[in-house]
């Protein structure tokens, strides 16, 4: 499988930088002893680790890409020439770190596709000639009539023809409460049944259901998605022909081969090729202990430049599980907490999904439950009955409630319209054939979620939108809530994905947060997808770039900061790079520095971007990371910096 | 003007851009086949046939003649 693949590329890459480093270590050991062992080791140091590099270089050359690669190939070489047998082991040398580093941090192959096909059910029930039989899911007839059990998935897209109950559609709607079906209710692929045995006429199956759909964008997304552009290779394009061109300009000029082959050396600078790296690897170091997981060094230079974000409602901006929000009594002898003991009792005998919330509710308020209630009965399509303290007592939907024959009358219309506008769902209490109360459940806001959608406001992104599949007044009363102002509902997975698309034509660089299967499309297409865990179904999660694991949306600013930063970061040691690369070239043209030195100063330019690098995996001063109030042992800025490095590399082999 | 159709399907072992020519060298080379992508990234084989001149039997033993294993795949 591909997983073992990479890590056997990866375990090579690294042997090829001890190998290399034993062999530098061994030649300076022999130099006092002979001269020539020591030139003969570096020279071989330098073709361990610099032969993948020079084959790189020779790939990238055929169609027409000039890399770095190139530039330390050819500096590598001219090294050697001018018998630099030292610079050239470690430039190769440091090239070839600052590759297994970045293999470290390189996105590793997704499992999603995996992932959405474990939701399609292994096998699908068809009534054919009056006979049950088992068939794979995509070799269902259209037309034909499925049958699905209770706790079971739905293997077609259809209708139903028979039954109730309730089904979990939030891997393909993304809506978080369950919905009722019955006779004439349309029936999704990958949702789950539960409550009812249901018989479905099969109207799409396989490749045309929803989730087919799903999984069909999820893969075009990834196979049409164009690597983004790391720094380090826009930077090559132009430097690495210039610092040719100069080189060989300057030997044109002074006719001095040596002088040619000097500069090209000088110019390809160990801190050059390992500034980037380094910094990459420290960002994602940094992250990975704050709950970020970053799944690749290109998608932090992604993430930095992030001008809109667009998040999923259900279970990223909200908890993603329904909770009760008001009980209300409409009866003036009645305590809410009453009604609620009621509703609870009732509710043990249900396995309706909206029975644990109220339940929990119960329990939580101390109320006394029973082990079971009495004489329970379960009506079809959700409604539960039972005795509870001597009554008849009814818990169900509205409709539920007229079709048994009871009048919800004006004041208990009005209650349910109140909520209803507010975004959330209802069940009716009957008590003896008379509506005696009211119980509105809705899915959370997170406590986090206005402080997050704030502070990546605060830190400059322009647009910030709403996706959902859930109707448009529950969005817009959770917009509301957390203070976003552009709100798309009743969206499709590929809705999403179109508005994704639109933003992106409208030049803005998307991040787009979600934890569902319905979000996939959306993540894979956006310029980052970041999941945000706790919530997140297992597709999101490898879907997306970056993961924020601890499920903190605060920690949605903290990435992008953290992001820059190491965008920052890079390039400051380019420029250290650089400028060492200026000074040093000035001084081999005015003659004034000769290789001992030069190679010296380079060293000392080594040392100083990884120190740089090093100082990400410190807080930030304007502590985006403070402010999140969090329970963390304080970190000093500077005593645990060494030891922390450790910590981070250690935590990277083993992940 | 017999009616094409799409079938993908799917291999695990794509890996290298080397096995895209192979693969799909091997399906064009089948009469019938009217055009055959590989996409190595999510493991799909696309191929637009005609159901009538080539099966997606004889589909998946083209793509095993070069040497992969493929499935084709319900969703």
């Amino acid at each position: 499988m591909a997983g073992s693949m990479e890590s056997t590329r990866m375990q090579r890459r690294w042997v090829q930088v001890a190998v290399a480093a034993i062999l530098i270590a061994a030649g300076f050991a022999l130099r006092a002893w002979s001269e020539p062992v020591y030139a003969g080791l570096l020279i071989t140091a330098a073709a361990v680790a610099g032969t993948p590099i020079a084959v790189r270089a020779v790939r990238d050359l055929r169609i027409r890409r000039v890399g770095i690669e190139a530039l330390v190939t050819i500096a590598a070489i001219g090294a050697v020439v001018i018998g630099e047998v030292w610079e050239a082991a470690a430039v190769t040398g440091l090239f070839a770190l600052g590759g297994a580093l970045e293999a470290m941090t390189m996105g590793r192959t997704r499992r999603a596709l995996a992932l959405l096909l474990e939701l399609v059910p292994e096998t699908a029930t068809v009534r054919r000639d009056g006979a049950e039989v088992a068939v794979a899911p995509a070799e269902v007839g259209e037309g034909e009539t499925v049958i699905v059990r209770p706790g079971h998935r739905i293997p077609v897209d259809g209708q139903v023809l028979l039954g109730r109950a309730a089904v979990d559609e939030q891997t393909v709607t993304g809506e978080s409460m369950p919905v009722e079906k019955q006779p004439g209710s349309e029936v999704y692929a990958g949702t789950t049944a539960a409550g009812g045995v249901l018989e479905v006429r099969a109207d799409r199956v396989g490749a045309d259901t929803a989730l087919g759909r799903i999984i069909h964008r999820v893969e075009e997304a990834q196979e049409h998605k164009v690597p983004a552009q790391r720094f380090l290779e826009r930077f090559a394009r132009w430097y690495t022909p210039g610092v040719v061109v100069l080189a060989v300009v300057a030997g044109l000029l002074t006719g001095d081969v040596r002088l040619a082959l000097t500069l090209l050396v000088i110019a390809c600078p160990g801190a050059l090729v390992i500034s980037i790296p380094i910094s990459v690897v420290a960002g994602v170091g940094r992250g990975a202990r704050r709950g970020i997981l970053v799944k690749g060094g290109e998608h932090l230079e992604q993430a930095a430049k992030v001008t809109a974000v667009a998040f999923d409602k259900t279970g990223t901006l909200t908890e993603g599980r329904p909770e009760v929000a008001a009980v209300e009594p409409l009866d003036d002898g009645i305590e809410a907490d009453e009604l609620l003991r009621w509703a609870a009792t009732v509710e043990l005998g249900s396995e309706h999904p909206l029975a644990t919330p109220i339940i929990e509710r119960a329990r939580a308020a101390g109320l006394g439950l029973p082990e079971r209630p009495d004489a329970f009965v379960a009506h079809e399509g959700g409604g539960v009955q039972a005795t509870v303290d001597g009554s008849e007592v009814l818990v169900g939907t509205p409709m539920l409630l007229s079709s048994a024959g009871i009048d919800v009358g004006p004041e208990a219309s009005a209650a349910l319209e109140r909520h209803r506008s507010a975004g959330r769902t209802t069940v009716l209490l009957a008590r003896g054939a008379r509506v005696v109360g009211v119980i509105a459940l809705a899915d959370r806001v997170r406590d986090d979620a206005a402080r997050a959608v704030a502070d990546l406001a605060r830190a400059g992104v322009r647009r910030r939108v709403m996706l959902t599949g859930d109707a448009a007044a529950v969005g817009h009363a959770v917009a509301e809530q957390v203070g976003i102002d552009e709100v798309h509902a009743e969206l499709s997975p590929e809705d999403k994905l179109a508005v994704i698309r639109a933003l992106q034509a409208e030049g803005e660089r998307v991040a787009m947060f979600g934890d569902g299967v319905n979000d996939a499309p959306a993540l894979a297409t956006a310029d980052v997808g970041i999941a945000v865990g706790a919530t997140a179904t297992p597709v999101a999660m490898e879907t997306a770039d970056v993961a924020l694991t601890t499920g903190r949306l605060v920690r949605a600013s903290e990435a992008i900061h953290l992001a820059r930063r190491t965008v920052r970061i890079m390039r400051q040691n380019v420029t250290i790079a650089l400028a060492t690369v200026a000074v040093l070239l000035t001084g081999v043209l005015a003659g004034e520095v000769h290789m001992a030195g030069g190679m010296l100063v380079h060293q000392a330019s080594v040392l100083a971007v990884i120190l740089n690098a090093l100082r990400l995996l410190r807080s930030s001063r304007n502590s985006h990371e403070r402010n999140s109030h969090e329970n963390e042992e304080p970190e000093s800025a500077t005593a645990g910096a060494r030891r922390r490095v450790t910590d981070d590399e250690e935590a990277m082999l083993t992940s | 003007m017999q009616t094409l159709r799409t079938t993908n399907l799917y291999s695990n072992e794509l890996s290298c851009p080397s096995c895209i020519g192979k693969i799909e060298g091997r399906l064009h080379a089948l009469a019938g086949v009217e055009q055959a992508s590989v996409h190595t990234t999510t493991g799909r084989i696309e191929v637009r046939h005609d159901p009538e001149a080539v099966s997606v039997a004889d589909l998946v033993a083209a793509v095993g003649e070069a040497g992969y294993t493929a499935a084709p795949r319900g969703f």
